[in-house]
């Protein structure tokens, strides 16, 4: 069963640069909600991004991790200058 | 003496494939869904029915669907599980609910949710 802090290191080593914070949100290490940060997203549409993420875990989504509730964002559009 | 040998490779003359492969590989359930994909503009893949949907996930499309007053075709992946292979095996997506709209994948709960609430959605639905 995977941790919250396993999902995100995957998340993390799988897309170069990025930043990921996961929560585990019930407890039971099936259902997690992860917002991820990465420049990698910029020029993909919100769908290929989460594509991107959900690629990492492949079968696992919907087998062991029932859920992956995903957030992605791209840095330069949360900044603040 | 020239003894004629037979054609030493017979295994490998090109014989036509069997036709039999093709035909086998017929998928009614693949069909179904691609079908609904394309005869719906707004069609949405989820757990139970929209009066009683059978997963939080589900639920909250159903309710951003029905906040914007857009009728909507579903379609309940529970009675069986082909239903959700072949899907996501067409939109390489890999969860439920996914909203369909035109033909094209829209997204699933988290995408439908941050768009409805950021007015993308009732663009999109237009």
């Amino acid at each position: 069963m995977p941790s919250a802090e396993d999902i995100k290191q995957r998340i993390e080593a799988a897309i170069d640069g990025a930043h990921a914070e996961v929560e585990d949100y019930t407890g039971g290490g099936d259902h997690f909600r992860a917002t991820v940060t990465a420049a990698a997203f910029e020029g993909c549409s919100r769908i290929e991004q989460h594509r991107l993420v959900y690629a990492i875990f492949g079968g696992e989504i919907g087998g062991p991790i029932h859920a992956l509730s995903l957030k992605t964002q791209i840095p330069s559009t949360i900044e603040t200058h | 003496m020239s003894a004629s040998q037979p054609d030493p490779l017979p295994m490998l003359s090109s014989e036509p494939a069997p036709s039999a492969a093709p035909a086998s590989e017929s998928n009614p359930i693949r069909d179904a869904v691609a079908e609904a994909i394309s005869e719906h503009r707004v069609l949405l893949f989820m757990k139970g029915s929209p009066d009683a949907p059978a997963c939080g996930f589900s639920a909250r499309t159903v309710a951003a669907l029905q906040a914007l007053d857009v009728p909507f075709a579903a379609v309940d992946v529970l009675p069986d599980p082909r239903i959700r292979q072949e899907l996501s095996a067409i939109s390489n997506w890999p969860t439920i609910p996914q909203l369909f709209v035109a033909g094209e994948l829209v997204g699933g709960c988290d995408i439908v949710v941050e768009m409805y609430e950021s007015g993308e959605l009732a663009q999109v639905l237009q």
